[in-house]
């Protein structure tokens, strides 16, 4: 597209700008990162924003269904639990449970696995197979299988399955990094800063990181999509977050009982995962995308 | 092909070399005696507490205690079950196979159904039939599948009452346990009442086999119309066009051999997540497989098993991907040489 050009100087946008630049474009994307941000702002907010705690009892409203129905009460718009919880406060504290923490972990996997992962693209040799030989197996257990070992082994509770998660993503961030890395360093403009005699962690913080920045966040939303299944399904199984919390898989297994006579216990924390797993996803997708658009131009 | 077959074996053997080393540094890790949690026998008294560490080498150092661990599994013997007292060899053979079957049948149904239609979503790239089917496999991929399962359960079993919600076959039919997989076992039997045992049997196996394909099924949707919109681009297709071949031509005796191939690379890693979905959807579903009782085990803290379980579990997801490996080796030249063109 031919630009008006008011001003003389050249503007070169920075990897990231460029990428936002076609991020921006598709709506549907735009969509999923606008529900990406309203589910970041309700996990930081819910506690404020909710209606109800979300372990007050209502014994004299116990299982109301959903304000539409007929027996519904508009005071307890999506219903209420066996216990006479209000689920809407539920599955807003639910936000900050499962969705923000599965946020701060893929955060601290991602710190973790990007300095592990960009040291070793500065080794070579036998330390390099080795770890590449590891990297493998571990690649090719899958995420669940391994966070159900680790929790295992640490015992169940939310913690615990957090710390496991995080040990799950580790790897991954230390695969796409470690590539990324050596693929950055074999170009032309490393070499340059090379020979003005930048030291290797000076290439790595000033011109390799600009550059690989939207690789990682893209494989961030992948993981922060496993980490939210993941999370949900630990709860789900009485593996991860005790019953009374208002996790989603937890309040999921809660409804299991009473799934007949109340299905809104169990369809609701399910589709509230649905809802961001398919969030995090479309901002992934349109991270790849622009990815894609920004190395054919 | 031999430098190739002997790097995947090699593959195979440091791989399972890894896993073993880790199922045994977990006897340490886990809370608990080493030695019991290895053998399986809690409480024991001072004289058994002897015999045991006479038989894993449990005074000598670490690499005999590790080699006398891999004597050990070679000869089948994985400890016994803390919870249910039985040898755990004997209850992963039992067990084992209605996981493969399982798996299985949930692979074939996501390949059947996966493939062609991504084919078709990649014939009609930037089309309303490509985004269509494209929405419904970001859908697919994001849904959990515990939450499938349970809503499968209400509507097919509960509200339409077509099918059947727990178990692998109504307890009516006795059939006589060979070789674990169910399908067989009833065509081997001699029960008159064979052909009513098939049906439902494979009544039972659909809604489960159903809900862990949904998700490697979208995977391979994405899969395949990569692959096909790849191969659509490369110049032999350009050169079928100058030829004069018609579109459908094209598509069915060149795109779609060359497009399958790079689909079929893919297997082996989906397989892995399969059978992560199988576990939880074993547990949903009442399923006696292996993941059901995996998970039983952790809640039961039965160490022995969960380590015993987790060995063969990954080194079954492993072979099956050494073997689609092989598969795609065996199909695509490539693969084995860079020797054959490029």
């Amino acid at each position: 597209m031919a630009r008006n050009r008011i001003y003389q100087e050249e503007e070169f946008p920075s990897p990231l700008v460029q990428s936002w630049h076609y991020f921006r474009q598709n709506k549907v994307v735009m969509f999923g990162f606008g529900s990406f941000v309203f589910l970041f702002l309700l996990a930081i907010f819910s506690p404020v924003l909710t209606p109800y705690s979300s372990f007050e009892n209502n014994l004299d409203h116990l299982l109301v269904p959903p304000a539409w129905d007929v027996n519904g009460d508009v005071s307890f718009l999506l219903g209420t639990d066996n216990l006479g919880r209000d689920m809407l406060s539920r599955l807003m504290h639910g936000a900050s449970l499962t969705f923000g923490l599965s946020f701060v972990v893929v955060i601290i996997s991602l710190l973790i696995g990007v300095f592990i992962g960009s040291i070793s693209a500065l080794t070579t040799g036998i330390k390099s197979i080795f770890l590449n030989h590891f990297l493998d197996v571990i690649l090719s257990i899958p995420s669940l299988l391994l966070a159900i070992i680790i929790v295992a082994i640490l015992g169940p509770g939310l913690g615990n399955t957090l710390w496991a998660i995080v040990l799950v993503l580790i790897p991954q961030f230390v695969h796409i990094t470690k590539n990324a890395v050596k693929d950055e360093f074999s170009k032309d403009y490393v070499l340059a800063s090379r020979l003005d005699g930048a030291n290797s962690f000076r290439i790595l913080s000033y011109s390799i990181f600009p550059n690989i920045i939207e690789k990682i966040i893209r494989q961030a939303t992948l993981a922060q999509s496993a980490a939210i299944l993941d999370i949900a399904a630990l709860g789900f199984l009485g593996l991860g977050a005790p019953i009374p919390l208002p996790e989603w898989g937890a309040m999921l297994s809660n409804g299991l009982d009473l799934f007949y006579i109340a299905p809104w216990t169990v369809y609701l924390p399910g589709l509230a995962i649905l809802f961001s797993v398919v969030a995090t996803n479309l901002v992934g997708e349109g991270m790849r995308h622009a990815l894609k658009q920004s190395k054919e131009n | 092909m031999l430098t190739f077959t002997l790097r995947r074996i090699n593959l195979l053997l440091i791989t399972i070399f890894l896993l073993t080393l880790v199922s045994f540094s977990l006897n340490f890790l886990f809370p608990g005696d080493p030695l019991v949690n290895l053998s399986g026998r809690i409480n024991p008294t001072p004289e058994q507490l002897l015999i045991l560490s006479e038989q894993y080498q449990h005074n000598a150092n670490f690499f005999i205690q590790y080699w006398t661990y891999l004597q050990h599994i070679f000869k089948g013997e994985l400890g016994v079950s803390m919870a249910s007292r039985l040898p755990i060899n004997s209850e992963i053979i039992n067990l084992l196979p209605a996981t493969i079957e399982l798996s299985m049948t949930a692979l074939i149904i996501a390949m059947c159904i996966g493939i062609p239609i991504g084919f078709i979503a990649a014939i009609n790239h930037k089309k309303i039939t490509d985004n269509i089917i494209l929405t419904i496999a970001m859908l697919g991929y994001s849904v959990p599948v515990f939450w499938l399962a349970l809503v499968a359960i209400l509507v097919f079993s509960i509200q339409l009452n077509w099918l059947p919600s727990a178990g692998q076959i109504s307890l009516l039919y006795e059939i006589k346990h060979v070789t674990g997989i169910q399908f067989i076992d009833i065509l081997l039997s001699d029960s008159e009442y064979k052909w009513q045992a098939f049906q439902n049997a494979s009544s039972h196996i659909i809604l489960p086999a159903c809900v862990v394909a949904l998700a490697p099924g979208t995977l391979f949707i994405r899969l395949a119309r990569t692959a096909m919109l790849d191969v659509l681009e490369t110049g032999y297709i350009r050169a079928a066009k100058a030829k004069g071949l018609s579109f459908t031509q094209i598509i069915y005796r060149h795109a779609i051999r060359n497009a399958l191939i790079n689909v079929i690379r893919h297997v082996g890693l989906q397989f892995a997540n399969l059978m992560t979905l199988a576990m939880v959807t074993e547990v949903i579903f009442n399923w006696p497989g292996i993941g059901r009782w995996l998970i039983e085990s952790i809640y039961q803290r039965d160490y022995t098993a969960i380590q015993a379980g987790l060995l063969v579990l990954s080194s079954f997801i492993f072979i099956v991907h050494i073997l689609t490996d092989f598969i795609y080796a065996a199909l695509n030249p490539l693969a084995r040489d860079s020797k054959h063109g490029t």
